[in-house]
């Protein structure tokens, strides 16, 4: 594998089964994605985009193909392995916030770092930074419960972004969340992306979170249909506006 | 050790996301337990006042009696003076005296009591008026007239049933009738035993144990007019009966009086040798409670299994989520585990408060069951209505200790459950 990806996908091939029925999620996917980059997946329900940030997240594997993510080889490592890679190296950020609800928003935000054995006082200074960056400051001790939709999704970005990851995954991130906050949170996650040079790939249906993407992977049929960065697709729409 | 305290954090808490269902399945347990610690209570202090009486209307806690007594009964068979002598003085050591609250050697046979009215067949007891008070129990269940004493060496004490059957009362003349005992190998002349003795008592005092077998059949005489109406020479008895402080020594107590008899052709039994219907009895009435605690359990365990089973399928998402952050399925367990060891801890204290005190109540008041006995107890029952708990700590250690054992066993399927949460499964959004 090329050092400069963090992500690269060779062949990948998914199947889901029940019973006789077989569903294929994933049909040859090839990918690389460079450190840094902040991409996102897109395509209708059902085109292979929650699978494939799976397989990138270790949360499932392929069928066939080879996955590597920071430079390890997926498809070799043991369960326990996997834990580990997914505590120390990926974040994740789901479509419906996942916070622990017994945990308030700073417990939430240091929980994997906690499991990673940091000392307190370091946490909590990584975590009060995140927390003064992202808009979150003051509502620490706060349960979930107590928090907006858009408030929940940004302590779900700081847990993913706390343990200063190689590769942030967000499954339709803003899927929950009307469309200012969904704005409010793609200019975070934007942000985190250029301050620190963390890698981000979300996946979306919404064209206006598509349009914030630099680059855009389009699925269709568990098929890339079309991989494109944000020039090619300014310039393509260019094009159509002055064949317009 | 910080994420240990981090899933400790997240258990307790999780705890109290339905403080509502928490407090009932800790209710469960902790009355599960309770009830064990008072049946347990109720059981032994019942089995404890059952033995005090049965003992105390029988032989005592350990009897001496001459080789094969026990087995053939036969009232020929009786101990030579001088070896009661060796015993009593033996029960009167320093060391033993702690132990012993007394000591009473009694001659037993049977034979015939008459009065003017009719006439019963009836166990004769030969005792002494001074030693017998401080084993038997019929001195203290006196309800007419005076115990034995040696200023009326032809007085009798009997039961008020056969009082009633004999028609007599206090100073009434009676005729006991009975045949000469006939002790192997004492030099009495052969055929003596043929021959029947028979003796003119006074009834000096009436007694009622409540116990028809006792009140309907025997009767207490001093042992000089009683060796005396059987033809025994030389002050020799039947059984030597023993009472002690706590039933609990009883069995020491017969080692040490049988390492002192040695050689002696004599057998010393502890109760549960001389009354064995007693001791299998109660035996069986400890098996019968422990099954039926074993069952109070297993429900309350399936119930405590079907609540915890159900609190970890309720959050499979969030089990999933943590695994997905890079919880391993060992901490997932961990986490489960905790929960139900401090809903296990809150559960033995509820149920320890109040066991302890229904315990405590009916160990200081003791639980009446008189309503229930209310036409008289049953002829062979040794039993005392008035039941009073006793509990000791072995037993609560013993309680609590199975009680949380069988919660943390419980909780293990459900943990197993958490640790094997399927990626990415779990994570799918109903």
């Amino acid at each position: 594998m090329a050092a400069e990806w963090v992500v690269e996908l060779k062949d990948v091939m998914k199947t889901y089964r029940t019973g006789p029925i077989e569903v294929p999620a994933l049909r040859g996917v090839s990918l690389q994605i460079a450190a840094g980059e902040f991409a996102a997946t897109a395509g209708p329900s059902g085109s292979g985009k929650t699978t494939l940030l799976n397989i990138i997240g270790g949360l499932d594997r392929a069928d066939t193909g080879e996955v590597w993510v920071a430079g390890q080889n997926l498809q070799q490592l043991s369960s326990g392995e996997l834990a580990l890679l997914r505590l120390q190296r990926i974040g994740f950020v789901f479509q419906t916030y996942n916070l622990l609800p017994v945990l308030t928003a700073l417990e939430n935000a240091e929980f994997t770092l906690l499991l990673q054995g940091m000392p307190a006082r370091k946490r909590r200074e990584r975590v009060a930074k995140l927390f003064a960056e992202i808009g979150l400051a003051g509502l620490e001790d706060r349960r979930p419960a107590e928090l907006s939709g858009g408030q929940q999704q940004r302590v779900a970005v700081a847990r993913a972004m706390v343990t200063e990851p190689t590769l942030i995954l967000a499954d339709e991130p803003t899927a929950n969340l009307d469309s200012a906050t969904a704005i409010a949170l793609l200019d975070v996650m934007e942000h985190l992306n250029q301050t620190t040079g963390t890698t981000f790939i979300f996946s979306t249906h919404d064209p206006q979170v598509m349009e914030r993407a630099h680059r855009l992977i389009r699925l269709r049929d568990g098929r890339i249909a079309s991989d494109e960065t944000r020039d090619r697709q300014a310039a393509r729409a260019a094009v159509r506006g002055d064949a317009g | 050790m910080r994420s240990l305290l981090l899933l400790v954090k997240i258990s307790w808490r999780n705890l109290w996301r339905n403080p509502r269902g928490t407090a009932l399945t800790a209710l469960a347990l902790g009355l599960g337990l309770a009830l064990l610690l008072i049946s347990l209570g109720l059981l032994d202090g019942g089995h404890e006042q059952t033995i005090a009486d049965g003992v105390r209307f029988g032989p005592g806690h350990v009897v001496i009696e001459e080789k094969g007594y026990q087995d053939s009964n036969s009232d020929d068979l009786l101990l030579p003076a001088l070896l009661v002598s060796r015993v009593e003085a033996f029960l009167r050591t320093p060391e033993m005296k702690k132990i012993v609250r007394g000591v009473s050697p009694r001659l037993l046979a049977t034979g015939l009591l008459s009065s003017s009215a009719n006439s019963a067949g009836v166990r004769i007891t030969g005792v002494l008026a001074q030693d017998e008070p401080a084993v038997s129990l019929i001195p203290e269940r006196i309800v007419e007239g005076t115990y034995l004493s040696s200023d009326k060496p032809s007085g009798v004490v009997i039961g008020s049933d056969l009082a009633h059957k004999l028609e007599v009362k206090i100073g009434s003349r009676v005729v006991l009738m009975t045949q000469a005992l006939r002790p192997p190998g004492n030099g009495t002349k052969p055929g003596s035993g043929d021959e029947m003795q028979s003796t003119l008592l006074r009834v000096s005092g009436i007694f009622r144990t409540g116990l028809q077998a006792v009140d309907a059949n025997i009767i207490q005489l001093p042992l000089p007019a009683a060796q005396t109406l059987l033809g025994v020479p030389d002050g020799q008895v039947t059984q030597v009966a023993i009472l002690l402080q706590h039933e609990g020594d009883s069995a020491m107590v017969a080692r040490a009086l049988r390492k002192q008899l040695t050689g002696e052709p004599v057998e010393v039994l502890t109760w549960r040798e001389s009354i064995p219907m007693l001791a299998q009895i109660l035996g069986l009435d400890h098996a019968f409670n422990y099954i039926m605690n074993g069952v109070v359990l297993a429900m309350v365990g399936l119930g405590i299994l079907n609540t915890i089973l159900m609190r970890v399928l309720e959050r499979r998402y969030e089990f999933g989520v943590c695994k997905a952050l890079g919880l391993k399925p060992r901490q997932l367990a961990v986490m489960v585990v905790g929960e139900s060891l401090a809903l296990t801890a809150i559960s033995l204290a509820l149920g320890l408060a109040l066991g302890l005190s229904v315990e405590h109540y009916f160990a200081t008041s003791g639980l009446d069951l008189r309503w229930i006995f209310k036409a008289g107890l049953p002829p062979a029952l040794v039993f005392d209505p008035i039941l009073y708990s006793r509990l000791s700590s072995n037993r609560i250690v013993w309680s609590v200790g199975i009680v949380f054992v069988m919660a943390t066993f419980i909780s293990f399927y459900p943990a197993l459950k958490a640790a094997r949460t399927e990626l990415p499964d779990a994570l799918k959004v109903l």
